[in-house]
């Protein structure tokens, strides 16, 4: 429960430091840390936490971005709890890996599904917006991998420093690890 | 870093039992999120303003941080730079009062010969000075977060500008702070009409020129329409937003499409440096 509140408490902090993190120079996309500190949290906890982080971070999310235009709701406040909460059910089927100690795989997985966010909201505001029309071109192209190159990135020092304070807490994030002894 | 065997056995007994409540827990999360999707637009802002005040402290508490590292990069200034620069602006301020003096005096004369002609009043709007605290950290969006709100007087779809010109309008207004949608954003829509002409059309941002150099659009142009780079935009105040007559950019070039023309148009304001702002409260008609 108390890891639980500390991660709640630092997804809220990575997005209040979004804000301050200009656009990336080039590529023109946006450095996302709080999906990164859900991601580590959908590994970390059990389903329930996952999906009670899913549902924090994608309200926190949307109550700050969904817009209304002229008096109608672009896009519904919510879409992102779910968004967060499928991959995070994602990231949770890689589980065992991370049980193990292998953390490449979810290092790189934080960047597609980093991808995936900014490619879904894209998506989203293109039907929403009459008229619609898929514009992809290489500036949508760079936004949306730029965001997931960043993750890949930061997503190890991420890991590193929660599953730190975890162990400092004295929570176990990889409580199998003890029981699964290898061959 | 170890944990000892008997927290490491609670916290796997906290996993197996968290097991038999997968499927309770997936249930109060899709009950939760239906309530969350199907929320009225009025509740909805309520939900975004209350979590808007609650973050902006915190914003506000990084913006001046921010403020306070690039003013210790930038230096000191010495005493004769301040001398200069306090007397800069002391003889701005001069020419400034006098040119209110007199705009003061305009003023008067033109409500005296309006009420005489029998004209509706020209409605007076004040300006709210306000900082921008922090910018929008989404992809596709283009906001900033202002430190005014509803209880300096600032209510949702007001204007904002600058002295060089239109900035945006409010959007979701908390009771310290307030979100500004920029008018490089897709949404923020001004009817437009280009100077020295009779040619009227609607600015609107484009999605993917929103990063470091903003471009806006200004659509719905004739085709015959004679439009030289470099012509100025102004808002046309119809629609009931925006008050007519603001500077909003200049044409870079203009193209004719299928059924219209259209110019691209570099904002007057730099969109990515804005510092400060003001809200333009009350009738802006």
């Amino acid at each position: 429960m108390i890891f639980f509140v500390l991660l709640l408490i630092s997804m809220f902090l990575a997005l209040v430091v979004e804000y301050f993190i200009g656009p990336l120079p080039v590529t023109g996309s946006r450095v996302l840390l709080m999906p990164i500190v859900m991601f580590y949290g959908s590994l970390a906890l059990p389903v329930p936490g996952m999906l009670a982080l899913a549902f924090c971070g994608g309200l926190m999310w949307d109550a700050l971005n969904v817009q209304t235009v002229d008096g109608n709701v672009e896009i519904a406040m919510g879409w992102s709890i779910i968004l967060y909460a499928v991959l995070g059910t994602l990231m949770g089927g890689f589980r065992p890996l991370f049980q193990r100690g292998r953390w490449e795989v979810h290092c790189l997985l934080s960047g597609v599904c980093t991808c995936f966010i900014v490619l879904a909201e894209y998506l989203m505001i293109t039907f929403r917006r009459e008229p619609v029309v898929f514009h992809f071109d290489r500036e949508v192209w760079l936004r949306i991998g730029g965001s997931g190159l960043v993750a890949v990135l930061l997503s190890p020092f991420f890991f590193f420093a929660l599953n730190y304070l975890a162990f400092l807490i004295g929570y176990d994030p990889q409580p199998e690890r003890a029981v699964r002894r290898p061959r | 870093m170890e944990i000892g065997p008997a927290r490491r056995r609670a916290c796997l007994a906290l996993l197996r039992m968290s097991r038999r409540l997968i499927i309770p827990s997936v249930l109060i999360f899709l009950v939760l999120t239906g309530m969350v999707l199907f929320l009225s637009p009025h509740n909805m802002r309520r939900v975004q303003a209350g979590f808007l005040g609650i973050i902006s402290p915190f914003l506000k508490t990084g913006s001046s941080m921010e403020k306070k590292y690039r003013d210790f990069r930038e230096g000191v200034k010495t005493l004769e730079q301040l001398e200069s620069e306090n007397q800069s602006l002391r003889v701005a301020n001069q020419v400034l009062s006098a040119q209110n003096q007199t705009l003061a005096g305009l003023r008067t004369e033109n409500d005296r010969l309006r009420s005489s002609l029998d004209y509706k009043k020209a409605s007076v709007f004040n300006l709210v000075p306000a900082r921008i605290i922090a910018r929008d950290a989404s992809t596709w969006y283009n906001k900033v977060v202002i430190d005014r709100g509803e209880a300096d007087g600032v209510q949702d779809d007001q204007p904002v500008l600058t002295d060089l010109g239109l900035v945006g309008k409010t959007a979701v207004v908390a009771q310290h702070s307030a979100t500004i949608v920029l008018i490089s954003d897709e949404t923020c829509r001004v009817a437009a009409k280009v100077e020295g002409t009779q040619e009227q059309g609607i600015v609107k941002g484009e999605r993917t020129s929103s990063g470091t150099n903003p471009v806006i659009g200004l659509n719905f142009l004739s085709k015959q329409a004679k439009i030289q780079p470099g012509a100025n935009i102004y808002s046309s105040g119809v629609g009931g937003v925006f008050p007519a007559g603001v500077l909003i950019g200049q044409v870079k070039d203009f193209e004719v499409g299928v059924l219209n023309g259209h110019a691209t148009v570099v904002p007057a304001v730099d969109l990515t440096t804005l510092e400060d702002v003001f809200v333009v409260v009350g009738d802006s008609k």
